[in-house]
């Protein structure tokens, strides 16, 4: 990506809260917290080609850490710091066995863990948990916006930089072919558990900041399956195994979305869908790839004399 | 590129950020309701109430505010049944000037909306949740004419004692309580309430959300020798626990169960044995306030059936808002959420509705009752369009 669009966007990101209502700063927070966890799937299956089908775990332990912290007494970065520890901790728990095996299992192992801590959570802590009012009446989007804004930067540019490192190369090298890659001395375990690690962390934090951010949800509702798949389709939309795949899926996803329910009261889970499957079918590798199909159209034009 | 992709940008904020400000002469009422998801069929009965009073309020020439006759205009949006997506949706209406925010159905989605309402400062009325929870939390701009738990504990007693002798009475109670708040606040308050009515809870057992086995509860309250069983299942927990209930030929003199039997579903997948069922759904289209009669009617016309239960409901909360922007004068949210709190209003299709200090209504609390696969209204008695059938009959006699 050219260094002038990158500066534009951090601009305009930096930007929004003082130049927008408050609903388009709230999107705003959907989009970049969206970006959030889209990038930290992305890391593991877009580079390392292990299908995370448990995300939401990751996400919603962080959101319970932190929000049981935050709503505690405890500052919000410690809080949200406890949250991302304790997501890379159960990543931990999770990865130590089901990565050592081939095949399925650390896809089928993640689904379990995520759907068994739902019900646990669901089961033990069966109480919607809203804001007070003292708390509401000290409440601002602001410093929520900013916060999920740098964990939207820190989750690119750690994307950014794996991609750029002799560590993401070992990652794509065990995406392409495991066997190959331990044969040329890539620890492909080790490679793997890292990965994870980072991932966990990253959508524990994206699951603390929803719990900073929301004023009232149940629980269970951050250990909610919506969370992995959406993440997924972000990814796939916007081009998997990219950097800025991801973003674009986001922003796209969230956007058209919100759009779409504003405008068309029921239909619009119809039209999304139908958009969606259009732009899958078009742009297989995602809607990075639109400005590459447009210049080749542009290209096979004739030129003029 | 970079010119290119600052336009998609652009189109797609443009897009977006809908459609503004709401014109002059008119007061908007922001309506977030889950239409699609797990809560879409009560959504659809709150939005048709909602539709019908603003449809019946304007042809009155609308509400009068600062010697104005102004129109009301309804702006109902999809939530998904999703809080995020409730919160998101709130916040855009906000953004479109609404006057009043109008709820949608279920607690959690109710518990997010109320908290954005009270955060952006906007009254709120809803109705379709019992959670009492809520209105305990110091919130300022909710408001409810809907029963709450309280409510509704107190009137199952005061039901069967209003209807039985004192030997008649199904003394012994079990209490099946769901493990969810709402669950958890109204069997305590059915055990609470159950000595001064002159009861005894003789077995109380928790259960999940989406258990497929009951019967270790079943059993449990067969061998206390429980007469009334009261619970607040979700549709399919409710139809396996009836089902249960029969293969073990378990036959409480009488079942009340919150929410489950509340569809038209419930007769037809347990026909005969879903007789005899009590429920509270919070209203009941044989009420005789003044409106109910005309509601019915429309309901009849345009649905084929009198109003669902929801639909009264929610068109109370229009007369409620409605009256409340005519009281203010303004369409200042302040002001209005000032003139709510006041509200007294004696003729809603709920009857006569004002509001306590936490938001909730000592609305009117029916219990409606499934006789030969019809809900029939059976408390308060002066409104039933059938007496109290009881005791239940045996399963095999049904």
């Amino acid at each position: 990506m050219r260094p002038a669009l990158l500066v534009a966007l951090a601009v305009l990101a930096c930007a929004l809260p003082w130049v927008a209502g408050e609903a388009v700063v709230n999107w705003g927070l959907l989009v970049l917290l969206q970006v959030v966890v889209a990038q930290s799937w992305n890391l593991l299956a877009g580079y390392g080609g292990q299908v995370n089908l448990g995300h939401a775990a990751f996400f919603g332990i962080g959101a319970l850490v932190t929000r049981s912290l935050w709503m505690g007494g405890v500052p919000v970065a410690a809080a949200l710091a406890a949250g991302a520890v304790a997501a890379a901790v159960a990543g931990l728990g999770i990865g130590l066995p089901s990565l050592r095996l081939r095949g399925p299992y650390f896809a089928i192992g993640t689904l379990a863990m995520s759907e068994i801590l739902r019900i646990v959570v669901a089961t033990t802590l069966p109480e919607v948990s809203a804001l007070p009012a003292d708390l509401i009446a000290g409440y601002r989007l602001l410093p929520r916006y900013y916060l999920v804004l740098a964990l939207a930067a820190v989750s690119t540019g750690t994307v950014w930089l794996v991609a750029r490192s002799r560590f993401g190369m070992g990652l794509v090298a065990i995406r392409e072919d495991e066997w190959v890659a331990e044969t040329v001395g890539v620890d492909s375990y080790r490679h793997k558990l890292a990965a994870l690690l980072v991932s966990a962390a990253l959508a524990g934090g994206a699951g603390g900041a929803f719990g900073y951010y929301h004023l009232s949800f149940y629980p269970q509702f951050a250990f909610s399956p919506v969370w992995t798949f959406d993440a997924v389709l972000m990814v796939f939309l916007g081009g998997i195994g990219t950097v800025w795949g991801p973003p674009i899926g986001a922003a796209f996803f969230v956007l058209l979305r919100e759009a779409l329910a504003l405008r068309l009261t029921e239909l619009h889970v119809l039209v999304f869908g139908a958009v969606f499957v259009v732009v899958v079918l078009a742009l297989p590798g995602g809607l990075v790839d639109l400005l590459g199909v447009l210049r080749r159209v542009r290209g096979s034009r004739p030129q003029p004399a | 590129m970079v010119r290119t992709a600052v336009l998609l940008g652009l189109a797609v904020v443009a897009f977006a950020s809908g459609s503004g400000a709401a014109p002059a002469g008119v007061v908007r009422l922001g309506a977030v309701i889950p239409l699609t998801g797990r809560f879409a069929s009560g959504g659809a009965q709150v939005r048709a109430g909602y539709e019908m009073a603003v449809e019946d309020l304007n042809a009155r020439g609308g509400v009068r505010v600062g010697g104005q006759q102004l129109r009301l205009e309804l702006v109902v949006v999809d939530d998904e049944s999703d809080p995020t997506k409730t919160v998101s949706r709130m916040e855009a209406l906000a953004q479109q000037d609404v006057a009043v925010y109008l709820g949608g159905f279920g607690s959690d989605l109710h518990a997010a909306a109320a908290a954005v309402a009270e955060k952006n400062r906007t009254p709120y009325c809803g109705v379709a949740f019992a959670l009492w929870g809520i209105h305990q939390r110091g919130y300022k701009y909710l408001f409810s004419p809907f029963p709450k738990s309280p409510e509704m504990a107190i009137e199952t007693y005061r039901m069967l004692n209003g209807y039985l002798l004192q030997d008649q009475r199904p003394r012994r109670v079990a209490i099946f309580a769901e493990r969810t708040d709402w669950g958890r606040e109204i069997s305590n308050l059915w055990s609470v309430r159950s000595t001064e009515f002159g009861y005894q809870v003789v077995f109380r057992g928790e259960y999940t959300v989406g258990t497929r086995d009951l019967s270790d509860l079943i059993l449990r309250a067969k061998a206390a020798g429980a007469e009334l069983v009261l619970g607040v299942p979700t549709p399919p927990d409710g139809i396996t626990l009836v089902r249960q209930m029969k293969e073990l030929d378990f036959n409480p003199k009488a079942l009340l169960l919150i929410r489950a039997p509340d569809a038209p579903a419930w007769s037809q997948s347990l026909g005969r044995d879903g007789d005899y069922t009590l429920l509270m759904p919070g209203w009941h289209p044989g009420v005789k306030f003044p409106g109910a009669a005309d509601l019915n009617r429309k309901h009849q016309e345009r649905f084929g059936r009198p109003a669902d239960v929801l639909v009264g409901p929610a068109y109370a909360c229009v007369q409620v808002a409605a009256d409340a922007v005519q009281r203010a004068g303004s369409l200042d949210r302040e002001r209005i959420r000032e003139a709510m709190a006041s509200t007294s209003l004696r003729s809603t299709v709920v009857g006569p509705v004002r509001f306590r200090p936490d938001g909730t209504s000592p609305v009117t609390t029916v219990v409606v009752q499934w006789q030969a696969g019809r809900q029939e209204l059976v408390w308060p008695r002066e409104f039933a369009t059938r007496p109290l059938a009881y005791p239940a009959a045996p399963w095999r006699n049904r």
